[in-house]
C-alpha cells in the first residue's frame, strides 16, 4: 500500500512537472524584457566610486524622480526628453570622461536603454551601466 | 493500471484546479502608434470565469513611462473589465517593450504579467548625432549619416547650424540616406552648436551637435581617464 502511494505521489509530481519543463523551453528567450548589455559595460558602486571626477553620472530616470534626489553632479538625461536634454549632457562631456548611467533599482531598464542610445546616437565609447542603480548608490552613500 | 489511472486523473483535476479564475484574453499587445503619437494604450481584457471574487492586490508598471489602471478592486464572478496601460512614448524609439505586473488574491496565479509592445516609427535616423573636435585638432570634416525611417519617404533634408562656428553640406547618398557634412570654422576655441535637421514638407526636426572640446589633461592613473572640471548640473530642471 505504501509503495502504491509513493509511486502515485511519483507519477503526479512527474506529470506535473511535463508543462513547467514545456513552459520553461518556450518562453525561454521570452522572460526578460531588459535590454541585454555585456557584463563589462556594467560597473558597481565601489568601482564607480573610484573613478572620482573622471567620470559623468548620468541620472536616467524620470524628471520627478530626478528634482527629488540625484547623485551629486549628476546630470538628467531620460527618454522622455530625449532630445532636449541630450545636447545639455553632451555640452558637459569631455573625451576620456567615462559615463555612469543609473536609473531606479536592480530591474530598472532606463539605464540600459539611455547607455545604448549613448554609445550607438552619440557613439560614446566608456559608457557604463550602474549595478543596482539608485537604491545600491542611496545604500553605500547615504 | 488501476494506479496510473488515478494518477492522471488525480493530475488533471489539481491541474484544473490551478488554473485562474481570472482569464485574460490576451497578455500581450502589439501597438504600431503613428509618427507624431504622444502615447500607446493597450487594453488588456479579463473575465473572472470562477466562482469566487478576484482581488487586485496592486498593478505595477515596469517603467515610470507607462501607467496603468484597473476598472475595479474586485471583480465579482462572471464580471468583465480590463486593465488600460498607457505608455508616454516621450522621445523613445524603436522597439519598445514594457510590461504590467498585476497582483491579484487567487492562488497560485497571483502574479500576471501584460505585455505592451510598441513600435515607434522614425522618420530619420541620425548617426552619429554628435560631432566633435579636440582643441587644436585639424578642423577637418566630419559625417553625419542620415538614413530615412522604412515607412517614410524624405527627398530633401535641411540643414542649419545654430552658431556660424560650423559650416555644413548636405548630400544626398540614394536609397533615402543623406550624407551631412560638419566642418568647423577652426578648433582654436570652445564652442558647440546645435544642428538642426528638418525633412523637407515636415514639422518634425531632428537634432544633432557639434563641439569643439577642451584638449583633455594628463592622465590621472596608468590606463585611466583623464579630468577634466566636473560639469555644472544642467539648467531647466523644473521638477
Amino acid at each position: 500500500m505504501k509503495f502504491l502511494l509513493v509511486r502515485q505521489a511519483a507519477i503526479i509530481a512527474a506529470l506535473a512537472l511535463l508543462p513547467a519543463a514545456g513552459e520553461a523551453i518556450y518562453f525561454r528567450d521570452k522572460i526578460s524584457w531588459r535590454s541585454s548589455i555585456a557584463p563589462g559595460e556594467m560597473v558597481t558602486v565601489d568601482q564607480a566610486g573610484g573613478w572620482g571626477d573622471t567620470a559623468i553620472w548620468v541620472d536616467a530616470r524620470p524628471d520627478d524622480e530626478f528634482a527629488s534626489d540625484h547623485v551629486p553632479g549628476a546630470i538628467s538625461l531620460n527618454e522622455d526628453r530625449w532630445n532636449e536634454l541630450l545636447p545639455q549632457f553632451l555640452a558637459g562631456w569631455s573625451p576620456g570622461k567615462k559615463v555612469i548611467v543609473y536609473c531606479s533599482s536592480l530591474s530598472c531598464n532606463a539605464s540600459r536603454e539611455v547607455a545604448h542610445r549613448l554609445r550607438k546616437e552619440a557613439q560614446l565609447s566608456d559608457v557604463f551601466v550602474l549595478e543596482g542603480g539608485w537604491e545600491a548608490w542611496v545604500k553605500k552613500n547615504r | 493500471m488501476k494506479t496510473s489511472l488515478l494518477a492522471v486523473t488525480l493530475s488533471i483535476i489539481m491541474c484544473l484546479g490551478a488554473r485562474a479564475d481570472l482569464k485574460w484574453e490576451q497578455t500581450s499587445i502589439e501597438l504600431h502608434p503613428a509618427a507624431n503619437d504622444k502615447q500607446a494604450i493597450g487594453h488588456f481584457k479579463y473575465e473572472n470565469t470562477g466562482k469566487t471574487p478576484v482581488h487586485f492586490k496592486s498593478v505595477h508598471a515596469s517603467c515610470g513611462c507607462t501607467t496603468a489602471q484597473t476598472q475595479k478592486d474586485i471583480v465579482p464572478p462572471g464580471d468583465k473589465g480590463e486593465i488600460t496601460a498607457t505608455f508616454n512614448i516621450g522621445d523613445r524609439t524603436g522597439t519598445q517593450i514594457k510590461t504590467v505586473t498585476v497582483e491579484t488574491d487567487e492562488a497560485p496565479n497571483q502574479k500576471t504579467v501584460l505585455t505592451l509592445k510598441a513600435e515607434i516609427p522614425q522618420q530619420l535616423e541620425v548617426t552619429p548625432n554628435f560631432v566633435f573636435w579636440k582643441q587644436g585638432d585639424k578642423p577637418d570634416s566630419k559625417t553625419i549619416n542620415v538614413k530615412v525611417g522604412k515607412d517614410f519617404t524624405v527627398k530633401h533634408i535641411k540643414v542649419t547650424s545654430s552658431t556660424p562656428d560650423f559650416q555644413t553640406k548636405v548630400e544626398e547618398a540614394g536609397s533615402g540616406q543623406f550624407k551631412i557634412d560638419v566642418k568647423p570654422q577652426d578648433t582654436n576655441k570652445v564652442s558647440a552648436s546645435m544642428l538642426t535637421i528638418q525633412p523637407e514638407d515636415s514639422q518634425k526636426v531632428f537634432y544633432a551637435t557639434a563641439r569643439i572640446t577642451n584638449a583633455p589633461a594628463a592622465p590621472v592613473a596608468p590606463g585611466g581617464p583623464t579630468a577634466p572640471a566636473r560639469p555644472s548640473a544642467p539648467t531647466g530642471q523644473t521638477h
